[in-house]
């Protein structure tokens, strides 16, 4: 009776704690609380074949992603139940089995989801948005597991070895120990690509000017090649302290966008430098980390505790869960933190023209649907819809006169 | 189990002349020239014998007999060219040779199907050849070459010798030396030399359809009762796998692999720094320090697991540590002992043959990876043979490995078969028997 209250209180304070450091964290951006962001009518801005276009490849690309969404939960409800018979295929204790079951469960994931990234990928070539031959998406892919398998293995050995050693208690040292490894790929991320220097001197100038416009130290700018896989225009903020540098993909500098949209560009990508998005980030990752490690500890405790492997399969679908119900407060965070990348490339770039011209041609350039449907909206888009990009350089317009 | 009907015969004596030795490939150009000859015709009868065999079910007599004179003619010339053998061996295929191999006396009835697809049916066990003692080949007896207006074609004669295959050179490049300043062949390579050989001749019986039997990998199967085995060697390897396979391990076995890639590299680290350590230890005190040599053997158990499990030798996923015990193919490895401090002194130089060998079986162990990804996924289950064939290559590498690793100072020994206490004394009768 009087340990009840008690942890009552203690999982109260937590969760006021949780809120208000959400809450602190929401609160640091820049955006003027109380901007108002006009209505776009979207046929102003586009035409209705462009809009018709969009539409379409976005729909299938949506249903594309709850089938492939629904296969996963499938895999995973059927493998959390049957799972542990894979036990048998081990000679490894107790840890090296989880891993197995781990690892044996994302491959089942990956086979049943295969065709749908192959169907995936023929749309994408259908509309000239990639370029990739589908044995390479496919031989890409399958490498890409073997990448996730280290990663799992990592995950589930701290998570196992913790478990083992401290009972109920491990999911505090294995959650800072996931915290920590996110810092570490935050910081190493930039090193893992294959980049080269921007050559064009006058780009370069102007990454500088923007630069001391928005009061962030040098960051290199490099390109990435990705236009033998992609058309699919993108650009990227990436690393801490000194891995830190933009990562401008050579679709965005292949002359389909004026110097001004690239300005642009640039200047949202070090806004994000400049509000510390990535520590952010990593800010963030820790908020969920935590109470959703809590989680899995309970949930697990049915089969044995995560310490023994039978819990491993339960451990995947409860994440693979957890992490669908975090979806749309990950998105939102997401959108909130791009949006204010937006507001301090208008606020650098005064060139609310440029702005909108850039985000009219995302429309062209990606299919990306100026408008999608609500569910859309909260599951998938981890950016303002292109609508909401615009009203926002309109907003700045205003907001610039007023100020 | 039915025994195959290509059956190995050794009764070789290891004694070698120097002279013969030393000139060996020289000497045996008049075979190469009769052995191309041979293969030429050869190609002919076979290809007329597919086409009867094809509508009457078996042979001709005449084809088998002079298909099994073909098969028997190459089981000498590679036992004299790889030095499995001495005697120079006769040009007409004559039973009695040191190396030979016995064949049906009778063309068998065979299936039809078998027959029309045999090409095909036969490419897995000509691919294990190439990495054992050679067997069919497409470029290597001649050409005839002609051009036309449109530019030039060449037309090659297919043999049915094309060249050694991996242990059989390696062997063969070990043995010269040994032959040269021993007038002997070691056992162990005479033995895994006619292993290979004798893999070659079924290969080529079953390809030219002098029986319908399938090749068989199986060492123990090609060579007990045929050769003694070798004493047991400190460092080997207890097979209790049940041969079952796991289709979906097997179809990710390469992926999952990696995690285990990950550690043995990151173990490795530090067991490169224990060897260098231990090595001084060896030539100050003539014995291994303790804890590195059981870190060390660890680490070798832990790779023979690892690499059984990856190259479809065993089935379940391995542990992380190298437990002995805890795999169903697992590494019996020695204690620490006094080990000779010359072999330890210069053990980077002495481990060059042995390195040799193993990079022969390091093929064939990928060559019967391969197969055996396919066999496991369609049939969840590892042909035995094939398996005794990467249980021999394992074990042999994980010698070279122990040597390497200054676990033991006895050297590796290449003989196929598994090593067996020598049969006890006769003991002596309480009653003393006197001769009178």
């Amino acid at each position: 009776m009087t340990r009840s209250p008690a942890r009552a209180a203690l999982v109260a304070a937590l969760a006021v704690a949780w809120i208000v450091s959400a809450y602190l964290l929401w609160q640091t951006s820049v955006v003027p609380g109380s901007l108002h962001l006009p209505h776009i009518d979207v046929h102003d801005y586009f035409s209705a074949a462009q809009l018709r276009e969009a539409a379409r490849f976005g729909q299938f690309s949506s249903r594309l992603w709850i089938a492939s969404t629904v296969v996963e939960l499938v895999v995973f409800v059927l493998y959390a139940k049957w799972g542990v018979r894979f036990m048998r295929e081990s000679a490894a204790g107790p840890v090296g089995t989880g891993m197995l079951l781990g690892m044996i469960g994302f491959a089942l994931v990956w086979l049943a989801e295969l065709p749908f990234d192959v169907l995936g990928l023929w749309w994408e070539r259908r509309h000239g948005l990639s370029h990739e031959g589908y044995f390479t998406h496919v031989t890409a892919n399958w490498f890409a597991l073997g990448g996730q398998f280290i990663f799992l293995c990592v995950a589930l050995g701290v998570a196992m070895g913790f478990a083992r050693w401290l009972g109920d208690w491990w999911w505090i040292p294995a959650a800072a120990f996931f915290v920590g490894l996110a810092t570490l790929f935050a910081f190493v991320d930039p090193y893992l690509l294959s980049t080269h220097k921007l050559h064009d001197a006058e780009l370069a100038g102007q990454v500088r000017a923007l630069e001391r416009a928005e009061g962030v130290r040098h960051v290199p700018v490099v390109v990435q090649h990705v236009h033998t896989v992609t058309a699919v225009p993108n650009a990227e903020a990436m690393g801490l302290g000194p891995s830190r540098r933009i990562v401008l993909w050579d679709t965005l500098v292949d002359g389909r966008f004026s110097e001004r949209e690239l300005r642009v560009v640039l200047a949202h990508e070090i806004g994000h430098l400049a509000r510390h998005h990535i520590r952010k980030e990593v800010a963030w990752y820790a908020l969920f980390a935590f109470p959703g490690v809590y989680f899995l500890m309970r949930i697990t405790r049915r089969r044995g505790g995560m310490g023994e492997p039978e819990a491993v399969p339960l451990a995947l679908l409860a994440l693979v869960v957890l992490g669908l119900l975090a979806l749309p407060l990950q998105n939102a965070i997401s959108r909130h933190m791009e949006a204010e990348a937006d507001w301090m490339a208008l606020r650098t770039t005064h060139d609310p023209a440029a702005a909108t011209q850039l985000f009219r041609q995302f429309v062209t350039t990606t299919l990306d649907e100026p408008s999608p449907s609500t569910w859309d909206y909260v599951l998938l888009e981890n950016h303002p819809t292109i609508a909401q990009r615009i009203a926002m350089a309109q907003a700045w317009r205003s907001w610039s006169a007023r100020h | 189990m039915e025994p195959h009907p290509v059956q190995l015969a050794v009764t070789d004596d290891l004694v070698r002349g120097r002279a013969t030795v030393f000139f060996r490939i020289i000497l045996a150009i008049p075979v190469f020239v009769w052995l191309l000859i041979w293969s030429i015709g050869t190609f002919f009868v076979a290809i007329a014998g597919w086409f009867v065999a094809i509508f009457t079910k078996k042979l001709p007599d005449g084809i088998h007999g002079f298909l099994c004179r073909y098969v028997r003619y190459v089981v000498h010339v590679h036992g004299y060219v790889a030095l499995v053998t001495e005697p120079y061996p006769g040009f007409g295929g004559k039973p009695g040779y040191p190396l030979d191999v016995t064949l049906p006396d009778a063309p068998a009835e065979q299936s039809r199907a078998r027959v029309f697809f045999r090409f095909v049916l036969a490419l897995p066990a000509i691919a294990i050849s190439q990495a054992l003692g050679g067997s069919i080949g497409f470029n290597t007896s001649g050409s005839f070459n002609g051009s036309s207006s449109g530019g030039s074609h060449s037309f090659r004669f297919a043999t049915f010798t094309g060249g050694g295959g991996a242990l059989l050179f390696a062997v063969f490049f070990l043995a010269w030396f040994v032959g040269v300043f021993r007038a002997r062949n070691s056992k162990g390579l005479r033995d895994a030399g006619a292993y290979a050989i004798g893999y070659t001749a079924h290969v080529l019986a079953y390809f030219l359809l002098v029986t319908e039997h399938y090749p068989l990998s199986d060492p123990a199967a090609m060579l007990g009762g045929r050769v003694e085995p070798p004493p047991v060697h400190p460092v080997h390897v207890v097979d209790n796998d049940d041969l079952r396979r796991s289709r979906l391990t097997v179809f990710f076995r390469l992926l999952l692999f990696i995690p285990h890639y990950v550690w043995l590299g990151l173990w490795g680290i530090a067991v490169a720094f224990s060897i260098f350590a231990n090595w001084f230890v060896l030539l100050f005190r003539g014995t291994p320090a303790g804890s590195l040599h059981r870190f060390n053997s660890r680490y070798l158990r832990y790779a023979l697991h690892v690499y059984s499990f990856l190259l479809l030798v065993a089935n379940p996923f391995p542990g992380f540590t190298g437990l002995p015990g805890s795999y169903p193919v697992d590494l019996v490895l020695p204690d620490p002992a006094r080990q000779n401090r010359w072999k330890t002194g210069f053990r980077l130089f002495l481990v060059i043959p042995a390195a040799i060998v193993a990079i022969a079986l390091y093929f064939a162990l990928y060559v019967t990876a391969v197969l055996n990804w396919f066999v496991g996924l369609f049939r969840a289950r590892s042909p035995e043979g094939m398996h005794k064939l990467g249980v021999y290559a394992v074990r042999y590498i994980a010698q070279y490995a122990a040597y390497y690793y200054l676990i033991t100072d006895v050297y590796p020994n290449a003989s196929p078969l598994e090593g067996a206490e020598p049969p006890p004394e006769p003991e002596p009768t309480a009653e003393p028997q006197y001769a009178w």
